[in-house]
């Protein structure tokens, strides 16, 4: 199957979108950043009686925080994104695709149902991408320059 | 596998005919199979038309890379000496996994201290799908694009992933 094809009729579950991670509403920036920075995400969100009223990432952080000189204590509903565009597990990848690349983001909240089930990230859809063309993307040529300089065992 | 010239039937993965010296390893290369894979495997990392680089030098302060990221709506700065040679990678991950809630005074830091040393890049005439390797196994959101060994551009995986829904839409 073609990937223009693929784009339109696979859905965005296929992509296996990572768990969100997320934090209330009343907690704090710098709890924020401790549990991206401890779960290796670029991005949080952020809940308010189990709804989702915001996301926080990296961008956020440096535009909102750093570079206005803000403390880590203030708490996260001032300096997030509110109302986050989300897509739904159902939807097809392309139109995950289009919705990033118009509103420049890197992530997009997977909601079903009102309930946060993952987030899908432009790396995760390219690493798709890496995976449809295995033979190209993953068969690169011999690096010449490669020499084992020492006997294997010596 | 049969040698196209002369016929003999050599050994699977053999690189070289047994019987005429035929080179066999053409015979294994991948072929593409659609206009998304040819792009791919043919064009250079400089169809991307990747963006000039915003460089700084090592010393400058964390505070001025941050005003200079937000100015520049970027994500990565290239950190290069007095001569333009690449030193390092300067990203919004070095903000959040070095510097946020760890250090208080921007202006007192320098971005030497906390940039990602040496990193990954390519060179302009690489093949789109070497850049995608690179992106997909290194798990990087930008390459320094490298021409001649100096830094003549940045690709992001946003240019990467725009390029290939962009053939596909064709």
């Amino acid at each position: 199957m073609d990937l223009a094809r693929i784009l339109k009729v696979e859905s965005v579950s296929r992509l296996q979108p990572t768990p969100p991670r997320m934090v209330q509403a009343s907690q704090a920036v710098g709890d924020a950043v401790a549990l991206m920075r401890q779960q290796e995400v670029g991005c949080v969100l952020v809940c308010q009686e189990n709804t989702v009223v915001g996301i926080f990432t990296e961008r956020d952080l440096l535009r909102r925080i750093l570079a206005l000189g803000k403390p880590l204590t203030l708490p996260i509903v001032h300096c997030m994104t509110p109302r986050p565009v989300a897509v739904h597990p159902k939807d097809s990848i392309g139109s995950a695709v289009r919705l990033m690349e118009e509103g420049g983001y890197r992530h997009l909240p997977v909601m079903d149902g009102g309930k946060p089930v993952g987030i899908l990230s432009v790396k995760r859809i390219v690493h798709y991408l890496a995976e449809h063309f295995p033979s190209t993307v993953y068969n690169l040529p011999p690096d010449p320059s490669a020499v084992q300089h020492e006997r294997e065992g010596a | 596998m049969i040698c196209p010239t002369c016929g003999w039937d050599n050994l699977p993965g053999s690189e070289e005919c047994g019987h005429c010296q035929q080179d066999l390893t053409p015979l294994d290369r991948p072929l593409p199979q659609d206009r998304v894979e040819r792009s791919l495997m043919e064009d250079p990392v400089s169809a991307l038309g990747p963006k000039p680089p915003v460089t700084i030098a090592a010393d400058t302060t964390v505070a001025e890379a941050v005003q200079t990221m937000l100015a520049r709506h970027i994500g990565a700065l290239l950190v290069v000496d007095s001569c333009g040679g690449l030193l390092g990678i300067f990203s919004e991950r070095d903000l959040l996994t070095k510097v946020a809630g760890l250090h208080e005074d921007l202006a007192g830091l320098t971005v030497g201290d906390f940039m990602t040393r040496a990193p990954d890049s390519v060179a302009d005439d690489d093949t789109l799908a070497f850049a995608l390797h690179k992106m997909d196994g290194g798990g990087y959101r930008h390459l320094p694009v490298l021409s001649n060994g100096q830094p003549s551009g940045v690709i992001s995986v946003r240019d990467l992933l725009q390029h290939i829904t962009r053939l596909c839409q064709e």
